[in-house]
């Protein structure tokens, strides 16, 4: 499988890999290793003489019980894992400003009953200052009281200091969070961090055969994104390479909703471990929430015609300043007023556009 | 009259060649003629598969150019050519599935078998049989007639694969008249198709030999009966969905046409209603053979006939109940999604059953490997292969993943093109005596296998691992990412027509060279069942005098 760029396709490759992958070749193996077994041992050579059972009840509750047994090793991680994905995250942060006294701060639990913080690992505290984020440990560092209830107490145990802000995140879903080691990711023990709720939408629809995107959240303006054309990119990108690709921020949870004009499509970025069919006349929706910074590409995958083979995904993922600086450049090409503030950026990008 | 009938029901008597060929109400006939429909369909749907390997070996759009007008400038080639390839992988599909492995398995084998397994001396409605058979050819007629007719942009055929996906397959996609061809092509076979089921509904439970129970009926007329009710239930479906399909191309009807309230995802959901049941509709038949071939060659009884039989029932049963698992990314709530999860896992467990009482069957046994044998024990190594890789499959979570690349490919690829079709050349090789008189020569039967399997495993096998780097199905060109598995593909697609080619030569020289008369059991003390208490071929008319399983020395199957 493609190297997984989100947390989420990384619980996918773990449940691939660890889980789902050893046991098929186990049980091909174990069947090939009968199968050979009984060619070797009962040919009509080494076994003259057939015998003749024809049944063996414990044997054959054997092999029905194991069977179930497997399944259900399967089934329970494939559950877990079918819930995160599809569920769109509804973390919410809440900042406060600390004053240097106040060690007590709420978390409003305004979730609906069954997404409630109800749990420490729901919660999250983080201590924001000039010198970075540090996150706090439950018990060592804060306590909380009333999980559950209509308003969570997080006591710290000593006041944050003037200048630094307190960030509380709450929320049911979670997932590895990025400072965890590589080898416990791949088996999946990290320590688990809330996921916020998606702080944008990316609306796409399929056409044949070309993608057009929006960014309802910045404005309207939106664009279609075709696939390069070959002397316009490397041998290894093409038919991967796009025109315009979609850009979005590093580190955020991205609401995406599909829908076609024509056709049903698919979109698909193997990477984030996302396929979600573009159905005329109805809005699907996935979510993402990349880590690294990179382009990470995908291909139409529902036939939808002649050209299907060449309306191929590219997602840039940058930081959110470059983020900003694009769409302000996207909402100037669509005759609209910049939305964020950078002058020296802005300055530049004018300067180029003044040189084209 | 007694006499008149006596006279017509003479062994020897046979009606002239039309009346004989064209009339037919003969099940042994009846089933010749499916499986020279099979073999002929089989060739076809193989060399457009041969077509889409040979455009896939490189990188580029290449190969298929040459099938194109070459006045058209180049671009307009490469989307002709790109259109020819939708088209291919459409009626390869369609060839195989309707007009290969069907006809071949339960109008060929079926037709031949189940009345002389049960001990009946036809089948129930032997004129309702010929009918069958008749509207499988015009289907087949339908089909050519489809290929050859306009459908997306002047180009010929249809082109939106052969799950027929509106709007892809409406006149949104496909306004040209092919996709209508299909349609009423399509009609033909499921109507070919329950008339055959009712057929062999009937024959089964009404027409066994004195003595034998259900519960003494041999495991392919078993799997066959599951399969007929498999069809009853699931065609009308999906003549159903087609028929919606129709009247909204034609006359204005909006079913799968969100712009006016219907919705694409309805004939999604009825296709597959039908559509899931259908791949156990081609398999459960080789189900039966193969325990038939692995008991004779085992010398041994079956292992847990009961087991087995019901086996067969309950995939077919929960085969109507996980149709939406080929749906996990169309845009399900999370709820349903887990649903046809876990209902798609239950299959594995009595497909487990039916693997492990082969091998049960095999066990304390004296194998003798002959070629019928050879391809049931490669059959039960690649069905497994097929069947894990479709557990994977079943989690909706990696499935997001997997969906529509060519894991999916070669996972449906090793259970019906090996699975299958390794079912079908297995039991090809067990009756082909039986049915002609004449045997072969078994090293030629030998070398068609080693061919076959090596061929079709470098063609699929790959294919995983072009899945698992994210290759979408369906395209006619791709990124170099994905060159060296293809190529690999493509090599082992030459290596199994070469394995074809042996197999021509083996039944040439069957038929031509070799001339050797079979015996009435060929097989030994294995062959149990009550072909092989007929001479070969059987009598135009068998079982003047019914055999009787009611008394005591009755051998319980």
């Amino acid at each position: 499988m493609l190297p997984p760029a989100t947390a989420m396709a990384e619980q996918v490759h773990f449940f691939h890999n660890v889980v789902l992958m050893p046991i098929i070749t186990i049980i091909s193996l174990f069947v090939l290793g009968l199968l050979v077994w009984v060619m070797v041992r009962f040919n009509s050579k080494a076994n003259p003489t057939p015998k003749k059972f024809s049944h063996n009840t414990l044997l054959e509750v054997i092999w029905t019980g194991i069977p179930i047994l497997i399944l259900l090793v399967i089934a329970l991680p494939s559950f877990d894992l079918l819930y995160k994905e599809d569920v769109v995250p509804d973390g919410k942060q809440v900042v406060a400003e600390a004053d240097g006294a106040t060690t007590e701060f709420i978390f409003e639990n305004d979730f609906p009953q069954s997404r409630q913080v109800k749990r420490s690992s729901h919660l999250q505290v983080l201590i924001s200052s000039p010198a970075g984020l540090r996150s706090l440990k439950y018990k060592e560092d804060y306590s909380v009281k009333g999980f559950g209830d209509p308003e969570v107490k997080v006591s710290l145990k000593s006041a944050p200091a003037m200048g630094e802000q307190v960030l509380i995140r709450g929320g049911r879903a979670t997932q590895n969070g990025s400072n965890c080691a590589a080898f416990k990711r791949y088996f999946d023990i990290c320590e688990k961090q809330v996921v916020l709720a998606p702080s944008m939408t990316l609306k796409v629809t399929g056409n044949q055969w070309n993608w057009n995107y929006a960014y309802p959240d910045f404005g309207d303006f939106d664009f279609f994104s075709n696939m390069q054309v070959e002397e316009k990119t490397t041998p290894e990108d093409f038919m991967f390479e796009v025109d315009n690709r979609i850009v979005v921020p590093v580190g955020e949870t991205i609401r995406v909703t599909v829908t076609a004009s024509d056709v049903i499509h698919a979109w698909a970025v193997p990477q984030f471990a996302i396929k979600i069919d573009a159905v005329p006349g109805r809005i699907n929706e996935v979510w993402f929430n990349v880590e690294r910074e990179g382009i990470y590409y995908g291909q139409c995958s529902e036939l939808c015609g002649t050209r299907h083979s060449f309306m191929p995904i590219a997602v840039e993922v940058v930081s959110r300043q470059e983020f900003e600086i694009w769409i302000n450049k996207q909402r100037a090409l669509a005759g609209l007023e910049p939305m964020f503030q950078d002058d020296v950026k802005l300055a530049q990008i004018r300067a180029d556009a003044d040189k084209k | 009259m007694s006499d008149a009938h006596a006279a017509h029901a003479d062994h020897d008597h046979q009606p002239p060649f039309f009346v004989r060929w064209f009339y037919s109400t003969n099940h042994k006939d009846i089933g010749t003629l499916y499986l020279i429909l099979a073999i002929i369909a089989g060739i076809a749907g193989g060399a457009m598969s041969g077509l889409i390997r040979m455009e896939l070996a490189e990188p580029g759009i290449t190969f298929l150019t040459a099938f194109t007008d070459q006045n058209l400038p180049p671009e307009a080639q490469i989307v002709a050519a790109s259109n020819f390839y939708n088209v291919l992988i459409t009626y390869h599909g369609l060839m195989m599935i309707f007009f290969m492995v069907m006809p071949a398995l339960i109008g060929g084998f079926g037709n031949w078998f189940v009345p002389i397994m049960i001990g009946a001396p036809d089948m129930a409605f032997p004129r309702m049989n010929n009918i069958s058979f008749w509207l499988y050819v015009a289907s087949g007629v339908l089909v050519t007639l489809s290929l050859l007719s306009p459908g997306y942009a002047q180009q010929l055929g249809f082109a939106g694969g052969w799950v027929l996906y509106p709007p892809l397959s409406s006149t949104v996609g496909s306004p040209g008249p092919a996709m209508d061809f299909l349609i009423l092509a399509i009609h033909l076979a499921g109507a070919s198709s329950i008339l055959g089921a009712i057929n062999f509904i009937t024959t089964i439970f009404n027409m066994r030999a004195p003595g034998m129970t259900l519960h003494k009926m041999p495991l392919f007329v078993w799997s066959v009966l599951v399969t007929a009710f498999l069809l009853v239930l699931s065609l009308p479906v999906l003549a159903g969905a087609i028929t919606m399909l129709l009247t909204d191309r034609n006359f204005g009807t909006a079913f799968f046409d969100s712009a006016q309230g219907g919705d694409p995802l309805l004939f999604q959901h009825l296709f597959w209603f039908f559509g899931h049941p259908e791949v156990y509709i081609l398999i459960l038949p080789g189900f039966g053979l193969i325990s038939h071939i692995v008991s004779t060659f085992s010398k041994k009884p079956i292992f847990g006939y009961l087991g087995m039989a019901y086996a067969m029932v309950a995939i077919g049963f929960v085969g109507f109940i996980v149709w939406a698992h080929h749906m996990y990314t169309v845009g399900l709530s999370v709820n349903m999604k887990a649903y046809f999860v876990a209902a798609t896992m239950v299959i594995a467990v009595p497909t487990g059953i039916k693997i492990f009482s082969w091998i049960a069957t095999m066990w304390g046994g004296s194998i003798e490997f002959r070629t019928p044998m050879i391809w049931a024990i490669g059959f039960i190594f690649v069905f497994t292969l097929g069947g894990v890789t479709g557990v994977v499959l079943a989690n909706a979570g990696v499935d997001h993943y997997m969906h529509d690349t060519y894991y999916v490919v070669a996972h449906f690829h090793y259970t019906m093109s090996l699975g299958a079709v390794f079912a079908i050349f297995a039991g090809w090789y067990y009756w082909f005596p039986k049915m002609t008189g004449k045997l072969y020569r078994e090293w030629l039967g030998n070398l068609h296998f080693v061919f076959m399997f090596v061929g079709v495993n470098l063609v699929f096998f790959p294919q995983h691992f072009l899945g698992l780097q994210g290759m979408p199905r369906r395209i006619v060109d791709y990124p170099e990412a994905y060159t060296y598995w293809n190529q690999l593909s493509t090599i082992g697609y030459l290596v199994t027509a070469f394995g074809v080619v042996v197999f021509v030569v083996c039944m040439i020289d069957a038929f031509f060279f070799y001339r050797r008369k079979a015996d009435a059991n060929p097989w030994g003390v294995g062959a149990t069942t009550l072909e092989w208490t007929l001479p070969s071929p059987p009598p135009f008319h068998q079982f003047n005098e019914l055999p009787r399983f009611d008394t005591d020395d009755a051998k319980a199957f």
